[in-house]
């Protein structure tokens, strides 16, 4: 079983949070001064945009100082009645042990002013009277509910900011290191930039892209940029192969925001990951079949109505075939390879054809005949005999380009192109 | 030294260099003789000397001057209408200002026409029969309309026997200095069963290897050039590995262009080779059979492949007692 790496690789000490050094530094000289007694600013503030690290700053410095440390969000501190044991524990300067005390409301946007009337009131008057330092995080610290806060003598209020790309860089190749993933400098890079500073996103991307790999290519991470943040692709694909009924899994396709042919590829690529029972698998595979066989009438006809039943067998065909079967652990979600494919190939492609032409004029067959049935040994002589892949060059008149594809490698159609070359000085 | 590609090297010029297809090149050699060619159609499995009995033809006609009245052209390269309105139409009847008073136009691959590009050859064929000469070939003559056909003279060219193949192997391989093993030469016919195009090539890329050509360097060499191999895939199916079965199909179809009809009629022959009960071919068949349906009907050959993969994986779990 899996963990997730945003758990895995929280920073245990302050050393490993990642940027925003001058926050973090006001923020640990404020903990510091309550050591020499309660001082005026009880409380700190913590806001910026997600995933930068203010959880994570207040987890790090607790435990590098030694606090009992506790932490309550949003759908703790609403009730009366809960935020009447935070005043007790508030009243108390440490814990049982002699353990100084930390107290952290995290997610404080959760708080909704009309719904929750009542609990900012109660919150700075517990405040107001307490004994241990207490810390509150939000988001938007602008917002008006906030606004009892903005009193810079009585809170600290401190803003956390989006880390470099750079510094997220160093984060997740540290993550690499650990799991002894090679990833490329480009694919590593393209996730530092495309989170924006969020880097929970990015320690999540790496994970659903790189995890048991030994190696991570730049190939294998672009289609990122398919991906809007607001996108719920993952959960939604979780919903169609794990869903229990056929009314969850038909209900994705209102969620997902890619078109439905994009959708069916994203179940077809993914579906075989998640069902171990090969019976089971079989039914999946038949759902999605069928669901692509409406889709080949719908083509066809251009009756859109016939849409419907695609629908039904591509999600909920598909959620129905599992029977038993519950795979364990942690199942990364792959990109449909086709779509990849059809992409990377088509400059492979183009190639293909010139050298099916030049094939074609020379061997009175067809382009397609050519490349199917003559530059498959045109490769393996390529790759074995700089000689005849020599005279051939010559006599099919191919560009170095075309060697280069046809030898596989840039190193052999060099090793050729050199040969040919000794040959003609002789 | 100088190096071709040897299908082509040793490629028959003339009709009294091919060694094989006896009948069919008597007839061709007394309509050279008689200096009178009708419309033909060569049909035939790929392979077998179809293109070359045409260009040799040609040479035997005209000599020196054939490559001024000959045209070639490849229907899968030029399928549509246009091409026979145009090109075919302005080589057809411009005549010739040699001593025959027709050109010949090869019309290779016409079983990948269009229905209409075939109709409209109807009327260019009767137009202008007194300035060209059509040959078409194809390997089914069936996939040719019926007019058509009924216009031209039939000839059927079929594989190889095993002696005329080796013989041409044996001699290009001492013409090359390669050494061809015997086993060597059992391995090409038993891959290649007489398409002469494809044992050429075979022998050529083995001996690039430097070795002398034994029935392994053969196996290796066709095994690499050969991606689509159905027998493979549907193994690694039945043995439980689907995600890379699908893997090898999206390949052929993918990175090969192998058509997902071709996979089918595959699968459907492998399929009555397996290690399964008798009873379960059948019921396989009609799980092939309806793919090949759905096919038809606009599906997509990768999905609707996979799914057939995955019931061979079923099946495969099964026969091992799940």
């Amino acid at each position: 079983m899996h963990a997730a790496w945003t758990v895995k690789y929280k920073p245990k000490s302050l050393t490993e949070v990642v940027g925003n050094r001058v926050a973090i530094g006001k923020f640990k000289e404020w903990l510091k001064s309550w050591e020499k007694g309660v001082p005026a600013q009880k409380a700190a503030f913590l806001h910026g945009p997600p995933g930068v690290g203010k959880t994570a700053t207040v987890e790090a410095l607790a435990s590098d100082l030694g606090m009992e440390f506790i932490e309550k969000n949003a759908s703790d501190y609403r009730t009366e009645e809960k935020i009447r044991q935070f005043a007790g524990l508030a009243s108390q300067y440490g814990g049982f042990f002699g353990k100084k005390r930390i107290i952290l409301l995290d997610e404080m946007d959760g708080i909704y002013g009309t719904v929750d009337r009542g609990a900012i009131p109660a919150i700075t008057e517990i405040i107001k009277n307490t004994r241990c330092p207490i810390v509150l995080i939000a988001n938007d610290f602008w917002n008006k509910k906030f606004i009892a806060f903005r009193n810079k003598k009585k809170y600290l209020v401190i803003e956390f900011k989006k880390p470099s790309a750079g510094e997220v860089l160093k984060h997740l190749r540290l993550i690499c290191a650990k799991e002894d993933i090679a990833s490329d400098e480009e694919a590593v890079r393209f996730i530092a930039q495309r989170s924006e500073g969020d880097i929970r996103s990015a320690v999540n991307d790496l994970q659903a892209l790189g995890q048991g790999k030994r190696r991570l290519t730049y190939d294998e991470v672009s289609w990122l940029a398919y991906r809007d943040r607001k996108e719920v692709i993952f959960t939604v694909l979780r919903q169609v192969l794990y869903g229990k009924s056929c009314r969850a899994a038909k209900q994705t396709v209102g969620m997902v925001d890619v078109d439905l042919d994009m959708f069916f590829e994203w179940i077809y690529e993914n579906a075989p990951y998640h069902f171990n029972i090969p019976g089971e698998l079989a039914n999946a595979m038949e759902a999605l079949a069928m669901a692509d066989l409406y889709r080949g009438r719908i083509r066809r006809t251009r009756n859109w109505k016939l849409m419907r039943y695609m629908i039904d067998f591509m999600t909920a065909g598909v959620a129905m075939a599992r029977d038993k079967s519950k795979p364990t652990g942690w199942i990364p979600f792959r990109f449909p390879q086709r779509i990849r494919m059809l992409s990377t190939s088509r400059a492979e492609r183009a190639k293909k054809r010139e050298i099916g032409k030049k094939v074609k004029r020379r061997m009175h067959i067809s382009v397609a005949v050519a490349q199917k049935d003559v530059l498959p040994y045109l490769k393996i002589i390529f790759e074995n005999n700089l000689q005849m892949a020599a005279g051939l060059i010559d006599w099919f008149n191919f560009d170095q380009d075309e060697v280069s594809y046809i030898a596989g490698s840039k190193r052999q159609a060099k090793a050729i192109l050199k040969s040919m070359e000794l040959d003609a000085a002789a | 030294m100088s190096y071709e590609m040897w299908a082509e090297k040793y490629r028959p010029k003339f009709l009294s260099q091919m060694v094989n297809q006896k009948d069919i090149v008597e007839r061709l050699v007394s309509f050279a003789k008689s200096r009178n060619v009708p419309h033909c159609i060569f049909a035939g499995p790929p392979g077998t000397g179809k293109t070359t009995a045409a260009l040799c033809l040609a040479r035997d006609l005209y000599g020196d001057t054939y490559r001024e009245n000959l045209m070639e052209l490849n229907a899968s390269d030029e399928r549509g209408i246009n091409v026979v309105r145009e090109t075919v139409k302005t080589f057809a009847r411009v005549r010739t200002l040699g001593e025959i008073p027709f050109k010949i136009l090869i019309l290779d691959e016409a079983d990948n026409m269009t229905g209409d590009a075939q109709q409209a050859l109807r009327r260019t064929m009767e137009r202008y029969t007194g300035t060209c000469r059509i040959i078409l070939i194809a390997n089914y003559s069936g996939k040719i309309i019926e007019p058509i056909q009924s216009r031209c003279a039939p000839f059927r060219f079929s594989y190889l026997p095993r002696e005329e193949q080796d013989t041409y192997l044996k001699h290009i391989a001492q013409n090359e200095n390669a050494e061809l093993l015997e086993d060597g030469l059992d391995a090409i016919y038993d891959v290649c069963r007489g398409d002469l195009r494809k044992a050429v090539n075979s022998l050529q890329a083995a001996a690039s290897l430097g070795k002398p050509i034994s029935s392994e360097t053969v196996y290796s060499v066709v095994g690499r050039a050969n991606p689509a191999d159905v027998h493979a895939m549907i193994k690694i199916a039945m043995d439980g590995n689907f995600v890379e079965a699908r893997k090898r199909l999206r390949e052929m179809i993918m990175k090969y262009g192998v058509a997902g009809g071709d996979i089918i009629k595959q699968i459907h022959i492998e399929l009555f080779r397996l290690d399964v009960p008798e009873s379960w071919k059948v019921k396989l068949a009609d799980v092939v059979g309806e793919v090949d349906f759905r096919l038809t009907e606009g599906a997509d050959e990768e999905v609707q492949l996979s799914a057939l993969l995955a019931r061979l994986a079923e099946a495969g779990y099964e026969l091992k007692g799940g």
